[in-house]
């Protein structure tokens, strides 16, 4: 029997980094609903904590939540602006707000613990959101530094030499393979592309303007992009014939095969507790 | 080639006209016969425009010379490279942009100059002459907001559009439709590719509004209305939002467009505008069109 403190204090003893409470994100890595005292019954990791995650969670009789985004839709009110684009939710909005209410009745009413775990998970020095992207897409062999065999995913090395194949062929790959509807690529479907850089989240032009500083990159991989910086950046490199497109696999799509790495991470130290990935799925269907 | 061969068809037009006899006119003139400026030409949109112009503002000369003659404007949704050199194709030297230049809202510039595809657009504009202005702040001040005034009429709901509660809220009804028709009626007429949604498609839906890019709008929005119509909006806000509605048992709907698709139709409303004040230069609008596709 342990308390949610008692496996924050775990996970602090294994990140295998000097613990931060708050980098530049709006909230902190920790407890942001429930009580540091609960008794944990049972871990769920997932990308983003929705009322169907944690209806989830509650039947398979697990109470503590561990998740990228937190429950209020929203990064905060300290997050940098291209991660919010506006204020986040008022307490007095999310106190008079149906949804939520029905979402903190079932937090309390089932004495869920939910966890934030980001900055400290993405500080290590093996990215686990890439790694665990990777081995979904099937792609663990062709990444750059599989050629010293070392399973060492080095947070900024995000190159991958693919088999020659055509952009629209990639895009169609990654779609099954994720299981992805609303994929999205800017560039020409015929370009002929090998050299990938595959990342996660959100896209913002200086990680653009880094990969193509430090790599001849035929395509970037990524979450989203915002459509008035990144996006037309693509664009723009496209036809210029400085690169040959941006695939978006959605937030979601990118950052949850991370959690199902994080779930296996846990396990390494967690062993009294059942622990579960249980994915948010995309949130999007398409006409396509 | 192709540019060469439009400037000289409408410079033989222009002079069977007889525009060019004037030798006064001919002094400082464009190759469209005027001698128009872009600086003139936004002097007189801020006397159009009908309100009080606001600093500081995005509506600036992002790049080029403004005292040159112009060509010819063309108005789009984003003056990417692409848009400018099919502006360039169709002899319009001036850009008459809604969305920044450079890739990023405020056009900053200061963190590009060892940015070699920022040296590469720049050369373009520069090598062709080009200027570009951004319309944005006040297109949207405008009463009706351009817009979505725009919007309306290419999604032909002028007459759908509930009195505003606020200049701000643009809500609608419409005739009864599913969730999935009115999504299929609107990638048709915003030829859009890249919509994504949220719902049960079958959903019968008749209110709807745009809630414009931040979640505090779309939780306010969302109660009022069966569908939220949004753009630009980051995916951990209004998609998961919505769909925790849904599963707290509420009959909602989100319809995430493109950003391009919530607002390139304002600026062929602003081209339509324009011409009510200028005419003494072409006017086009042409799309930057949806930067996405999705794949099979």
């Amino acid at each position: 029997m342990i308390t949610s403190r008692q496996l924050i204090e775990q996970i602090q003893k294994n990140v295998g980094v000097p613990w931060q409470s708050q980098r530049s994100d709006g909230f902190s890595d920790g407890i942001l609903f429930g009580s540091a005292d609960a008794t944990v019954t049972g871990i769920v990791t997932t990308f983003t904590p929705t009322l169907d995650v944690l209806r989830k969670a509650v039947n398979s009789g697990k109470n503590t939540i561990i998740c990228r985004e937190a429950p209020t839709y929203s990064r905060g009110e300290r997050a940098p602006l291209f991660w919010r684009n506006g204020s986040a939710p008022s307490k007095e909005l999310l106190d008079n707000d149906p949804v939520w209410h029905a979402k903190q009745d079932f937090i309390s009413k089932n004495n869920l613990v939910i966890i934030r775990f980001v900055d400290n998970w993405d500080a290590r020095n093996r990215d686990g959101q890439l790694r665990g992207l990777s081995r979904a897409l099937g792609w663990d062999s062709f990444h750059g530094a599989r050629g010293s065999g070392e399973d060492v995913y080095d947070p900024r090395d995000v190159y991958f030499h693919l088999p020659k194949t055509s952009l629209n062929s990639l895009a169609e790959g990654i779609k099954k393979k994720l299981n992805v509807g609303g994929l999205r690529v800017i560039g020409r479907p015929e370009s002929t592309v090998t050299k990938v850089a595959l990342t996660h989240g959100l896209l913002l032009v200086a990680d653009a303007e880094r990969i193509l500083r430090e790599r001849d990159t035929d395509v970037v991989v990524v979450g989203d992009a915002v459509e008035w910086e990144a996006g037309p950046y693509f664009q723009d490199l496209v036809t210029a014939g400085k690169a040959k497109g941006l695939v978006l696999l959605g937030e979601e799509s990118s950052e949850e095969p991370g959690s199902g790495e994080m779930a296996e991470w846990l396990k390494g130290f967690v062993t009294e507790l059942p622990i579960e990935w249980i994915p948010a799925g995309e949130p999007f269907w398409t006409l396509i | 080639m192709k540019q060469t061969g439009l400037s000289r068809r409408r410079f033989c037009q222009l002079t069977g006209s007889g525009l060019l006899l004037s030798p006064l006119f001919m002094r400082a003139q464009s190759k469209s016969g005027s001698s128009l400026t872009a600086r003139e030409v936004v002097a007189r949109i801020k006397k159009n425009v009908g309100v009080p112009w606001h600093t500081p503002t995005a509506d600036e000369f992002k790049v080029g010379d403004p005292d040159v003659p112009i060509s010819g404007i063309t108005t789009t949704f984003m003056s990417t490279l692409d848009l400018l050199e099919r502006s360039m194709a169709a002899g319009n030297n001036f850009v008459i942009t809604h969305e920044p230049t450079f890739w990023s809202a405020a056009d900053v510039v200061s963190d590009l100059r060892d940015d070699p595809l920022y040296e590469f657009k720049l050369n373009f504009i520069e090598k062709n002459k080009m200027v570009v202005w951004r319309f944005h702040d006040h297109w949207h001040a405008h009463r009706p907001d351009g817009i979505f005034t725009g919007w309306n009429k290419t999604m032909g709901w002028e007459s759908y559009a509930s009195p505003a509660a606020n200049p701000f809220s643009h809500e609608y009804v419409i005739p009864e439709t599913s969730l999935e028709e009115l999504a299929r009626d609107m990638q048709t007429k915003l030829k859009t590719r890249s919509m994504r949604l949220v719902g049960d498609p079958k959903l019968r839906v008749t209110k709807l509004a745009h809630a414009g890019h931040y979640i505090q709008q779309c939780m306010q929005a969302l109660q009022k209305v069966d569908v939220l119509m949004v753009f630009e909006c980051r995916e951990w806000e209004a998609a998961e939002y919505v769909r925790d509605a849904i599963a707290s048992g509420q009959k909602k709907a989100l319809i995430q467009l493109p950003h391009e698709g919530g607002e390139e139709a304002g600026m062929d409303e602003c081209a339509r505008w324009l011409r009510t004040f200028v005419s003494e230069v072409p006017i086009k609008f042409i799309p930057s069109g949806d930067p996405f596709w999705m794949p099979a």
